[in-house]
């Protein structure tokens, strides 16, 4: 009796961690969010060399595939459940079967094997779930459209939009101890490299950078127990740097002599950090506090290092 | 093979595999559903039966219930009724035609005048014999010896004593110095003897004139029996340790036919046709911790058919052929009460069971119907055994696994008709020389961009190595561009054979692996 009630226990417990196992697939949830409270995003990665029109067909092509891919796996999601009750029906078979006195596996183990079956189709549905992409897929995208007139005829925008994550381990750019011997790690994540060659000659260069700081987890001694404490790794915050450089074509402009911008300016969310035109090239750098910075700010800055060429008298 | 077949191809083999399994169960036999029950038919109450018999005892042809405990001696008729009953001190009883009537009479041996011998035939006592040298009664038999029947009484000290029909003693022997535990006819070239074994292990065939034809001592013993197992003529005794020693002898000589031992203590021993063979007799064996076993004996080699438990001390084995099909269940009670069928495969079935121990079972025709007759502690009851099975159930395995197919098969169509998840890494390349030659050129600014920020400390280790591979990597990518569309390229890059990751030609040492390479 006891080896029953231990086996029919077990049994039911093994059943609740399926059927809430395949809840869970059924109820589509909102993306969990990852470290330190940051929604995590789709991990795309861009390589551009074509024209606008071009790129934004193919960014809006991804879109819509991986949006396809979730739709077919959303119209399925509750089959899991259903073929999982059909698996609780057949076991039930042998329930009836045993309350009119006969002993019987053949149903319970049939309901076992959907079960399984449910378990591997829930598994399979959840591979076509994808998470949403970042916002700055769609700053790009803003981006390119506004820069698409711009663009040298025959000529093709080129760098990349990595969106794989800001703080891989492959983006430590360095490291460093503190004095109590914690580690501290540097990320630089070049999120968005962009180059393009203009319609009035010049080239535009465009590099947003995110640089974020993150203490490791460290083991510490309670100085009260005694006991040695994992502490969690610590988010120190992040910042978002902008490069923009213009090579001037001199026949066409020439650098104001009485710059409009200064050092410690803010353009919409950045502030201008560094800048200068020596030997006919503007290189503007901008920072950001902030971990999101929309489009229209990118575009502001590449427009106020715009606003220091003055165009030559033809 | 195309993603959208792979499920299909995977749900057919599954399939196949399932329903292979199913076919196998199926037709195996392995699979039923059945099962044995009980309706008391009548109960009446009775003392610790300590032997119990359905036997014809009137002569009508119809069979009585012969109930014998440790005070009384009663036989009911077919529907429970007390035929006739008497009391005595410490009787120990066997069954036989003692006056030649051709009824079945029962042979009382007990504590009177000294140490007695009753016939009671058809319910009328006759005194047979009276200060009977010979002690406290322990186990009596009536033996056809081919010379003629002889009642062989045997005393809870070893001594055995034996009488003629007429209560005339012929002979007496000594088989070890304790209580009998086995006293059974024994053939020998197909004429009878008798065995006899003690508590204390010692076993002795007679003949008729009370020589020993062999004696043999093994460990103390709880139950001997003898059977002729393979109908040669020559019987098998058969012992249960007190340690669980199970033997079997051949009654010619004494030689070991086969022994084993069961890990406890053996409390019964009795034959059941199991395997519906008339050639071997099968032989179920009971332990003291519940254990079963069951061996079938072809004459020369035992091997054991299978185990099986019940929850105490099993006291009694009887074999009954339930389920009509020419194979006899084990009908097997216990200690605490319950009542339990062992079929012929091991399969075990509980029937209702008792509120005191079992003492014996017996099987038989009572009032034209067959029953199973079982005795506990304070009543006996006469039960009908039915046996219920579904026709076809055999074959639900392959009801089954047809469904499992089934389902998938509906998995793997909705699984090939989700379209796969889209490469996250794409790259939107024009394919003209000049934005190839740009995308180049870009890549090298990058590479030099990476290059300058390592020396300036701004990027160190793995993130540059990860950078630096990643835009190598697009360099590839790119002189391939050039070679699919024809144009001319000086190839800068190759893979490290070790790893994979793109280098400039020209170095002899992989940055990311470590692998000296030759380019």
């Amino acid at each position: 009796m006891e080896i029953l009630l231990c086996g029919g226990g077990i049994f039911v417990i093994v059943m609740l961690v399926i059927f809430f196992y395949l809840l869970n697939t059924a109820r589509k949830k909102a993306p969990a969010a990852g470290a330190f409270g940051k929604k995590n995003f789709a991990p795309v990665y861009i390589s551009l060399a074509d024209k606008p029109m071009s790129i934004l067909q193919g960014m809006n092509r991804l879109k819509a595939e991986v949006q396809r891919t979730e739709t077919a796996g959303d119209k399925w999601r509750w089959i899991p459940m259903l073929i999982f009750f059909a698996g609780i029906g057949l076991a039930l078979v042998d329930v009836l079967l045993l309350l009119l006195g006969y002993f019987s596996l053949v149903f319970t183990a049939g309901g076992v094997v959907l079960w399984i079956a449910a378990i591997v189709m829930a598994r399979s549905i959840r591979r076509s779930d994808s998470l949403d992409f970042s916002p700055r897929y769609d700053n790009l995208k803003h981006i390119l459209y506004t820069l698409r007139d711009d663009l040298r005829p025959g000529s093709t925008f080129l760098g990349h939009l990595d969106l794989t994550g800001s703080m891989l381990p492959t983006k430590v750019a360095r490291s460093a101890k503190d004095t109590q011997n914690r580690t501290t790690n540097y990320y630089r994540d070049e999120w968005l490299a962009l180059k393009a060659k203009l319609y009035d000659g010049n080239v535009l260069r465009v590099s947003a950078v995110q640089k974020s700081k993150k203490r490791a987890s460290y083991t510490k001694r309670s100085r009260i127990s005694g006991k040695y404490k994992l502490k969690p790794e610590k988010f120190k915050g992040s910042e978002q740097d902008l490069k923009v450089r213009i090579v001037v074509n001199p026949e066409l402009y020439q650098i104001g002599t009485k710059p409009a911008l200064r050092r410690g300016q803010n353009v919409g969310k950045y502030t201008i950090t560094d800048f200068s035109t020596e030997g006919g090239i503007i290189n503007l750098t901008a920072s950001s506090p902030f971990e999101e910075v929309d489009h229209e700010h990118i575009l502001n800055v590449i427009h106020s290092a715009y606003s220091l060429l003055e165009r030559k008298a033809a | 093979m195309s993603k959208k077949i792979i499920p299909f191809v995977v749900a057919i083999v599954l399939s196949c595999l399932v329903m292979a399994v199913a076919g196998v169960f199926s037709f195996s036999g392995l699979i039923t559903a059945e099962k044995f029950g009980d309706r008391l038919v009548w109960s009446q109450p009775y003392n610790t039966a300590e032997s119990m018999k359905v036997i014809d005892l009137t002569g009508d042809g119809q069979d009585e219930l012969f109930l014998q405990n440790t005070d009384n001696v009663s036989v009911l008729d077919g529907a429970g009724n007390s035929l006739w009953s008497f009391g005595y001190s410490s009787p120990k009883t066997t069954l036989g035609d003692v006056n030649k009537d051709g009824i079945e009479d029962i042979v009382v041996y007990y504590v009177g005048i000294g140490m007695s011998v009753d016939v009671i035939s058809q319910g009328q006592v006759q005194p047979l014999a009276q200060a009977l040298d010979v002690g406290f009664p322990s186990r009596v038999a009536v033996i056809r010896f081919t010379s003629g029947p002889q009642i062989v009484l045997g005393d809870n000290t070893g001594g055995v004593l034996s009488l003629g029909l007429d209560g005339q003693p012929r002979w007496n022997a000594t088989v070890g110095s304790e209580e009998m535990r086995g006293m059974d006819d024994a053939l020998i070239g197909g004429q009878p003897n008798v065995v006899i074994a003690t508590h204390d292990g010692s076993i002795g065939v007679y003949d008729a004139q009370g020589n020993a034809i062999w004696t043999h001592s093994q460990e103390q013993l709880r139950r001997m029996r003898a059977f002729d197992l393979n109908g040669d003529g020559n019987s098998e005794v058969i012992t249960g340790g007190e340690y669980g020693a199970f033997f079997i002898y051949s009654a010619v000589d004494g030689s070991v036919l086969f022994d084993k031992s069961l890990g406890q203590p053996i409390s019964e021993i009795r034959t059941v046709e199991l395997n519906g063979d008339p050639s071997s007799r099968e032989v179920v064996v009971g332990g003291k911790e519940g254990g079963v076993w069951a061996f079938s004996f072809d004459g020369t080699a035992a091997r054991q058919l299978w185990t099986g438990s019940l929850s105490d001390k099993v006291t009694e084995i009887a074999g009954l052929d339930i389920d009509q099909d020419g194979k006899e269940e084990a009908v097997l009670g216990d200690d605490s009460g319950q009542v339990a069928i062992f079929s012929a495969d091991g399969s075990r079935h509980n029937l209702s069971s008792h509120s005191t121990g079992i003492t014996r079972i017996d099987i038989g025709k009572l009032g034209g119907d067959r029953y199973v007759v079982i005795a506990d502690g304070s009543q006996v009851s006469t039960n009908k055994v039915n046996f219920n099975s579904i026709p076809g159930f055999q074959f639900t395995p392959l009801l089954v696994g047809l469904i499992l197919s089934g389902v998938m098969l509906v998995i793997a169509a909705i699984l090939a008709s989700i379209p796969p998840k889209p490469e996250m890494k794409v790259s939107f390349q024009d394919k003209s020389r000049e934005s190839l030659e740009a995308e180049r050129r870009m890549l090298k600014e990058s590479i030099a961009d990476v290059e300058r920020l390592r020396k300036s400390g701004e990027m160190t280790g793995e993130a540059y190595l990860a950078r630096l591979k990643r835009l190598r990597a697009d360099l590839a990518e790119n002189e391939t561009a050039f070679k699919t569309a024809g144009f001319q390229i000086r190839v800068e890059t190759f893979k490290c054979p070790n790893c994979g990751g793109t280098l400039e030609l020209g170095m002899d040492k992989c940055e990311y692996c470590g692998q000296v390479t030759l380019s």
